[in-house]
């Protein structure tokens, strides 16, 4: 009887999930018709782009305990190669898409190689030094980077013949690098790597004990995390034609860290929910101004403090226990499996 | 020989906490590793196992040299180690406590996950078989699904046991599985342990627990202050001397 009624809510709720998934999906959609003019959907492209940040600082940080916080300067990697690959030798997005990661990935291999001699807040001290010396190159390589006034004039890509040159029509092209991003990401920490990378961030010794080569896994979550942002630099050079440095200065890192930590860390919904919020907040926040900064150290404290795991762990705890899961988990085991204990004793 | 360690020494700056020592194990053996506090009983393992580069000596396994290489190397050798004081993935449920350990024998590398969910997936499911069978083992199969760190003390040291289990060593090096276990739960491990040998494995143990120690180790090695001060069958280290005087201090003549 009660198993009767377990199935119907089961698949009521799967019902529930699928009607919400085609509303978003529906949404998603439609949302640069819903925006009222451009710049909101410009809003939203640039939400998208720390989206993909977010889950690449979300995969090393979250969940393999990594501080990668060279993520503002590996994104300028991304984006400047995308740049001049653009506006020297005329190569497609397309193909800069790809060569952004790769030129990311291998700058962010260089960035992991401290994690072998360092741990935790040492790591994220020596990773913003990192990150400085690639901003600072950045700035000075005035031949390769144009130096302080950056790279004007990146063409737009287009797609078989149709110019994606309106923040509506790259908004599509973003969604579907950010749905391919999530999903690929999803597909990675779902077993033997998503396990290896916790395992190594809940208990070093114990993970290598395991078998885990640690080395490699934590160069990979510096490498994965790199390449996400070297995809969101090749996104942002296209859709804004224009870049410069200063964009990509240690505050960009800061400020894709609280969209990570607010979302939720060790959660990749988080870094969407954090990644919409928080770019479309600052839109509402600019008369704040300078304060503004203030607000992003205040939020990360209140979420360091009282809820570490961000906003996702706030909706679990508003939707009922802390850890409904684990919780209903326990009950259905006592309840099959009572005679344990003196099962036990009467060894 | 199985697994033979010779002369192996252990400094830290000044301090040498293994001096010297040289201990032979064979296939299907309990071997027991007892010895006062602060004797290096813990500091062997660690340098066994790939945590410390020893000063000096050699570890052979199967005739293979593998003495410095790197932890997770001396694991895909055919080792497996517990930890004295409970080291269990903290956020993780018992289940994925004991799949992580089996992650190195995954063939499915960065690509086949991101392209071929399907292969990755059959894989998954093996593995998952497999753990729950080791869980079974250790009598804890009922408890996969919870955090690890929420079980009694007790169950975490068998969480413990199958996830070492879950590298398919051919030697398991257990540092003081019975500590803080109550008699019964003690009695429990020791017939674990003869099952886990009797299932091929050969297991090299730390261990306080004399009872336990002494109804099950086929050999006993007895360290003191970092030397072998002796070693040989139950009976013949329970009426040692050397031992006796190592750990209760030399009978005083009146």
């Amino acid at each position: 009887m009660s198993n009767q009624a377990a199935g119907l809510t089961k698949r009521n709720l799967s019902i529930a999930k699928a009607v919400a998934l085609a509303v978003i999906g529906c949404v998603l959609l439609a949302l640069p018709f819903i925006a009222q003019n451009r710049y909101q959907v410009h809003v939203i492209n640039t939400a998208g782009i720390y989206i993909l940040i977010s889950l690449g600082l979300n995969i090393a940080m979250g969940y393999a305990g990594q501080f990668n916080l060279a993520m503002g300067a590996l994104w300028g990697v991304g984006a400047y190669t995308a740049a001049i690959l653009n506006t020297r030798f005329g190569i497609p997005f397309w193909l800069n898409l790809p060569a952004a990661m790769v030129a990311a990935g291998l700058m962010g291999a260089i960035v992991g190689l401290p994690s072998f001699k360092v741990r935790s807040h040492y790591l994220a001290i020596v990773t913003i030094g990192l990150g400085e010396v690639i901003n600072i190159i950045l700035v000075n390589e005035q031949r390769l980077t144009g130096g302080a006034d950056g790279i004007s004039r990146i063409r737009m890509p287009s797609f078989f013949g149709v110019p994606i040159n309106t923040d509506e029509r790259y908004y599509y092209l973003i969604l579907v690098v950010v749905l391919l991003g999530f999903f690929v990401a999803r597909q990675i920490l779902k077993h033997r790597i998503g396990r290896s990378f916790r395992a190594i961030r809940d208990d070093y010794q114990a993970a290598k004990a395991m078998g885990v080569n640690t080395a490699y896994y934590q160069i990979l979550a510096f490498v994965i995390s790199a390449a996400y942002a070297g995809a969101a630099g090749a996104l942002f050079a296209h859709l804004n034609t224009y870049i410069s440095p200063d964009i990509f200065e240690f505050s960009s890192t800061l400020f894709i860290m609280t969209v990570t930590m607010v979302g939720g860390m060790g959660s990749l919904a988080g870094s969407i929910v954090g990644g919409l919020a928080l770019p479309i907040l600052q839109e509402y926040l600019r008369v704040i101004r300078n304060w503004q900064l203030v607000a992003y150290g205040v939020a990360i404290m209140v979420v360091v403090l009282f809820i570490p795991g961000g906003v996702m762990e706030l909706m679990r705890r508003l939707r009922g226990s802390p850890m409904l899961r684990q919780f209903s988990a326990q009950r259905h085991a006592e309840e099959r499996f009572e005679p344990e204990e003196p099962n036990v004793s009467g060894n | 020989m199985f697994l033979e360690i010779e002369g192996l020494s252990m400094q830290f700056g000044g301090l040498s906490a293994v001096k010297d020592v040289s201990i032979k194990i064979d296939e299907g053996e309990i071997h027991g590793l007892i010895g006062p506090n602060g004797s290096g009983k813990t500091t062997t393992f660690n340098v066994v196992s790939g945590y410390y580069k020893p000063s000096g000596g050699k570890i052979t396994f199967e005739r293979k040299n593998i003495t410095g290489l790197p932890a997770y190397r001396i694991t895909a050798a055919g080792f497996a180690r517990t930890f004295q004081n409970l080291r269990l993935f903290k956020s993780m449920t018992v289940l994925e406590n004991v799949l992580v350990g089996m992650g190195h024998h995954a063939k499915a590398g960065l690509w086949q996950q991101i392209l071929n969910p399907i292969a990755v997936r059959r894989e998954e499911r093996a593995f998952v078989e497999k753990a729950m069978r080791l869980l079974d083992l250790l009598g804890i199969a009922k408890l996969a699904e919870y955090p690890a760190t929420s079980l009694s003390y007790g169950h975490q040291r068998r969480v413990e046991i199958a996830r070492a289990l879950g590298t398919d060593p051919r030697i398991l090096l257990l540092d003081e599985p019975a500590a803080g276990l109550n008699d019964i739960e003690s009695v429990d491990l020791r017939e674990t342990l003869v099952k886990i040998r009797e299932s091929g494995v050969t297991i090299f143990l730390i261990e306080h627990d004399m009872k336990l120690v002494m109804g099950m180790c086929d050999i006993i090695t007895v360290l003191d202050y970092g030397r072998k001060i002796a070693e040989g069958s139950c009976e013949h280290i329970s009426n040692d001397p050397v031992v006796i005087e190592a750990y209760l201090g030399k009978e005083e003549q009146l």
